[in-house]
């Protein structure tokens, strides 16, 4: 499959053919690196954040105002979990291994997304987590299940159906807060201040910076672009805020007329490098949690694994009814 | 961030299995995706916990993904020498489930259970399948041994299949949110109106 290949460029013809009728590139179907190398980054990024990201709304669930509030967190955050293990299973299909993706996560090589490394300070955090930062993945991951590798995008799909839960909780929530007392009213836009801007650069660098766009976009890896996906999200959070009686911490922000825009102010890159690059206000608290969890549950596979071959070598005793 | 390289050896990284759901009875089974297990008894307790949060699921099957036999519909294209094989004569036949990927359409399911066939070998048994389910575009072909399916225990249906129906909190339907919303934009209206009517009486009676 290298580029050395006298039958390359008949084969990427090949291959750009099918992803320009819509069809969908399978494990065993030819592939140039490159896609593949795209994909595993993306999809073992992926994985890693949804991991992650159980922990900023996980410290919450001993702290729920109610059993209701408790049932409906603990199930998101199990959820997240499952994601995580979608996407690794989508990537190994890809030549990867889980150890080797956890194996990244763990020692602090691996990316994620961000926005996981921001602090959870009160209860209507998750509220806006839900509505913000789910709202945000959901548009990026609407339209990942269009991709154009199979089990990405199926994974994708199965994500979204229970992702749409993840943030019509979150703004319940918010919608109650913003009906409520004036304290619980300063607590919602506390959160939203807080969150907003984290949640504006989920969508990743603006078009004109961001370099793996090009291909990623000829070959059906991504189908829009991260300004585009941003812009259409502000357009729907904005007008709903003000109608909760909050505000939008951005001074810029206006309505343009001609092109139906909510304009927003500029976004802080140097900020987003120094979060990325490990210098967030809880990149090393998560990942110790990470780590620890590890650590923790060693023992659990250590005994599944004693068991299972016990259980092979005939040396467990028959359970009596 | 820190340096410190996990110890590998710590580390398992069990067999994968193949996770195929029934959805209702008589429904064919679909692959959902995998799980990774050191046996089939855990495997079929992770494919539940990561496969059946929510309901429509009453049977499950797991099997070791290097049982499964799969060609793509380029690979069987692409390279006519896959049906080339040495079978010794007296092979005992075998029965093999035939899975396959006919559509395009989004979905969260791969493969789907077509039949099964009788054969020597895992290749013979795709030349079969090719045959008797090969009428439509294939795009994925899976063959799995019979032998190498763990099903879900019936008497266990209930512990592992139940317990997602109660929970409907987990279906976005258990929210209001649109409706909610749109109450709270009418009071919005309401109130301006209201606030509106009382300027003008306000106006009106000063300027009276």
């Amino acid at each position: 499959m290298e580029r050395s290949d006298p039958t390359y460029d008949a084969r990427l013809e090949a291959f750009e053919a099918r992803i320009a009728r819509g069809e969908k590139i399978e494990p065993g179907d030819w592939m140039p690196d490159e896609y593949r190398e795209q994909l595993i980054r993306m999809i073992s990024q992926h994985a890693h954040s949804e991991i992650v990201g159980m922990l900023p709304e996980g410290a919450w669930i001993t702290r729920a105002p109610n059993l209701r509030r408790k049932k409906i967190l603990l199930s998101k955050v199990q959820d997240e979990g499952g994601h995580g293990q979608y996407l690794y299973h989508a990537a190994e299909t890809l030549g990867v291994t889980r150890e080797e993706m956890l194996d990244d996560l763990l020692s602090g090589r691996a990316k994620y997304a961000s926005v996981f490394n921001y602090p959870t300070l009160t209860w209507a955090d998750n509220a806006i987590i839900g509505w913000f930062v789910d709202g945000a993945a959901i548009k990026n991951q609407t339209m990942l299940a269009q991709c154009s590798y199979g089990p990405y995008s199926r994974a994708m799909v199965r994500i979204c159906a229970e992702e749409g839960f993840h943030m019509k909780q979150g703004k319940e929530m918010v919608i109650k807060y913003s009906q409520g007392t004036a304290k619980q009213r300063e607590m919602i836009q506390d959160a939203v201040n807080r969150w907003w801007w984290p949640t504006l650069m989920m969508f990743g660098l603006p078009d004109d910076e961001s370099h793996h766009s090009d291909t990623l976009m000829r070959w059906g890896v991504k189908v829009r672009s991260n300004d585009e996906l941003r812009q259409e999200f502000v357009n729907e959070m904005v007008p709903e805020i003000h109608a909760l009686g909050l505000t939008v911490p951005d001074p810029d922000l206006y309505y343009d007329e001609e092109s139906g825009n909510w304009v927003y102010g500029e976004i802080d890159w140097d900020e987003f490098w120094r979060v990325v690059k490990g210098d967030g206000p809880c990149n090393a608290e998560r990942m110790a949690a990470r780590r620890q969890a590890h650590e923790r549950g060693q023992w659990v596979r250590k005994a599944v694994a004693a068991y299972a071959e016990k259980k092979r070598s005939g040396a467990l005793p028959e359970l009596q009814e | 961030m820190s340096d410190t390289r996990p110890d590998h050896s710590r580390d398992t990284q069990w067999p994968r299995f193949e996770v195929f759901q029934q959805s209702r009875e008589g429904a064919p089974f679909h692959n959902v995706g995998s799980v990774h297990a050191p046996d089939e008894e855990m495997a079929l307790q992770n494919a539940r916990d990561v496969f059946v949060r929510r309901p429509k699921t009453v049977r499950l099957w797991v099997v070791p993904a290097r049982q499964i036999f799969t060609r793509t519909g380029e690979e069987v294209e692409d390279d006519p020498a896959w049906r080339e094989e040495m079978v010794a004569e007296d092979v005992p036949p075998k029965q093999y489930h035939v899975f396959r990927k006919t559509s395009q359409r989004r979905s969260m399911n791969f493969v789907v259970h077509a039949g099964e066939v009788e054969a020597a070998t895992p290749v013979q048994a795709l030349e079969k399948a090719i045959e008797r389910y090969g009428d439509e575009t294939v795009y994925v072909w899976w063959i799995v041994p019979a032998a190498a399916v763990v099903a879900s225990d019936e008497e266990e249906a209930e512990s592992m299949f139940s317990p997602a129906h109660n929970k409907d909190f987990r279906m976005p339907t258990a929210y209001r949110t649109r409706t909610m919303m749109r109450e709270v934009m009418q009071r919005g209206e309401a109130q301006q109106e209201q606030g509106q009517r009382e300027k003008e009486q306000n106006e009106g009676v000063r300027n009276e």
